[in-house]
């Protein structure tokens, strides 16, 4: 029961996030909604992939409400968006493992533990790639825009790619559950 | 153990290939920095270094019980490291119900080391529990990682049939020549006295009837009955089966079989068993606490096996059925093989009782309510009751028990002409 709370109480900070950037346009409300539906119903059925399917449209809900608002850059609200989809998962993932099984002492205990300290490592190096973002944006002032859209998605593609293949490394041939 | 990604990653990886592209799409920093907590959630979670040694150690509190009732299974896991999230889940046989706690756990293995796990398993009828081994999966953090492997511990419970005590046994006709506890009509020793007849040399004079001697004016004395056993054999029909699995015709017969075994061995009597089916098989009559458990093992296997091989009791040994035998008989007479068989025996002049388990109740338990259930239910009680009145006449001594009831009653219908006949045999 305190797991399924946790769980909502999660699901509606990420999705009153986007709604936070500035007034909230229909596009953004109806995306934002429908990610609050669907990681609802992720969260009663305890499963990941629709709660990974309410990320992504809070994502996209999120996206659009920064172009469409175009306010200066929060980077408070952005770390703490990435770092509750972090929480939200992996709380949803576990929960959905140890639903009807018998929890042993500090289980939870330890669990909340090791989620809030990687939530707070994440957050503290996205502090720490911004801070050092600043002198990088200085030496790319005076180049074209195309250089920096084809680097940035060459970029982009070489993190998940680089991702993947170090996670599916050698001796690790799919997902155990 | 080897760790190995788990799904959870793939969402990880979604969530941050969907930032990083809507980052280069709209030109926002900000989306860029929310793949960043997922990141480093996907570095802080993968696992090289195997997990710590373990040990599992699985206890059971008992190798045999009845059915409905509960084993506990203690499981003590030992590190020797801490194990931040431990799985541990034994799959469970399909006739085994849990009876408390849960069969699935987590646990985290801390500075102690060890834990310990209990939980209780109810045998839902007669069965070889049959507990396999445990699942161990180790959870990295966030459940990013997980190693497993199984911890192969085969441990075997027998679940006997319930039996409840019998008070009204059917006497057997014919004793044998060990002690027990039936009068027998030879003389010899014993308590139960007998005729009165003159003295002779050799007799003892602890036997002298004195008032007799004094009425008659020479010695006489009181000749006494032996008390001896009998040898019963149990005939199992395991040809057909109606019901619901754990409560079909055979499982009644099985605990049927189970009670009168457990009395007739109780009063000293030797019991031997016979699989009448597919498969035949037997238990030599014998005597005892031990040859007890052996009848109920051999029952806990007795099912149906189908064969086209049509066998027949003649195949039976004399040793398996002894001519003087008491034969008890528990079918439901579905099949006429069966019933063929048993006419024969009573026809050889074997000391037969039918127990005639009534296969309505078990298939109506099978079946969804309804009227017209209910109907055929009627019909076929009806149609069954004809035919056992015509297995009557062809001279079967068949006692009905419905297999809800306790067989006990039932055999307390036999009534005096049985135990007449059994005393005049």
């Amino acid at each position: 029961m305190m797991l399924r709370l946790a769980a909502v109480v999660l699901l509606l900070v990420l999705t009153a996030l986007p709604l936070s950037v500035g007034p909230a346009s229909p596009p953004v409300a109806w995306l934002a909604w429908a990610a609050l539906a669907v990681g609802g119903v992720g969260v009663v059925a305890w499963s990941v992939p629709l709660v990974t399917a309410a990320g992504v449209l809070t994502l996209i809900a999120y996206a659009l409400a920064l172009v469409i608002a175009g306010p200066a850059a929060n980077p408070v609200a952005a770390i703490a968006l990435g770092a509750t989809v972090v929480l939200l998962l992996a709380l949803v993932h576990f929960a959905g493992r140890a639903r009807g099984a018998a929890l042993g002492p500090s289980v939870i205990a330890v669990q909340v533990r090791g989620w809030l300290a990687v939530a707070g490592l994440g957050a503290a190096a996205a502090a720490g790639l911004l801070a050092a973002a600043g002198p990088l944006g200085v030496a790319l002032r005076g180049a074209t825009l195309p250089v920096v859209v084809g680097l940035a998605a060459l970029g982009v593609l070489m993190t998940v790619a680089g991702l993947v293949a170090w996670l599916m490394g050698p001796g690790r041939a799919g997902p155990g559950s | 153990m080897t760790w190995r990604p788990t799904a959870l990653n793939l969402s990880l990886l979604t969530v941050v290939g969907w930032a990083l592209f809507l980052s280069v799409l709209t030109g926002r920093v900000e989306l860029a920095v929310v793949a960043v907590p997922p990141v480093v959630a996907l570095v802080a979670g993968r696992r090289t270094a195997p997990p710590p040694a373990w040990r599992i150690d699985r206890e059971l509190s008992t190798r045999r019980l009845l059915e409905d009732d509960c084993v506990t299974v203690t499981v003590t896991l030992r590190a020797e490291g801490p194990l931040p999230l431990v799985e541990l889940l034994e799959p469970l046989p399909p006739k085994v119900r849990l009876a408390g706690g849960r069969h699935h756990a987590f646990f985290t293995v801390g500075r102690t080391r060890e834990i310990r796990w209990t939980y209780e398993l109810r045998g839902a009828g007669r069965q070889h529990l049959r507990l396999e081994g445990l699942h161990l999966r180790v959870w990295g953090p966030l459940g990013l990682a997980a190693a497993e492997t199984r911890h192969r511990a085969p441990a075997a419970v027998a679940v006997y049939p319930r039996h409840a005590p019998i008070r009204h046994l059917p006497r057997p006709r014919r004793t044998q020549t060990f002690v027990g506890n039936y009068v027998s009509p030879a003389q010899g020793e014993g308590i139960e006295p007998g005729d009165i007849r003159p003295f002779a040399p050799g007799d003892q004079v602890r036997h002298v009837n004195w008032r007799a001697t004094l009425k008659l004016g020479t010695l006489h004395v009181t000749q006494h009955h032996r008390e001896r056993n009998a040898d019963v054999v149990l005939l199992l029909d395991t040809l057909s089966e109606v019901g619901r699995e754990g409560d079909t015709v055979v499982d009644v017969a099985a605990r049927g079989a189970a009670a009168l075994a457990a009395a007739y061995l109780a009063r000293k009597d030797r019991v031997g068993l016979i699989e009448y089916g597919g498969q035949p098989r037997w238990v030599r009559p014998g005597a005892g606490r031990a040859h007890l458990e052996r009848l109920l093992d051999s029952l806990l296997s007795a099912s149906v096996v189908f064969t086209y091989v049509d066998r027949d009791l003649d195949l039976v040994p004399p040793r398996i059925l002894p001519p003087q035998a008491l034969v008890v008989a528990l079918s439901p007479l579905l099949d006429r093989r069966f019933v063929r068989a048993a006419t024969d025996l009573a026809a050889r002049g074997f000391d037969l009782i039918v127990i005639a388990v009534s296969p309505v109740p078990a298939a109506r338990a099978a079946a969804r309510r309804s009227a017209v259930a209910d109907v055929a239910a009627r019909l076929w009680t009806l149609e069954r009751r004809a035919e056992l009145d015509e297995y009557r006449r062809r001279g079967l001594t068949i006692v009905e028990w419905d297999g809800v009831g306790p067989l006990d009653g039932a055999l307390a219908g036999l009534g005096a002409r049985w135990r007449r006949r059994a005393l005049a045999g």
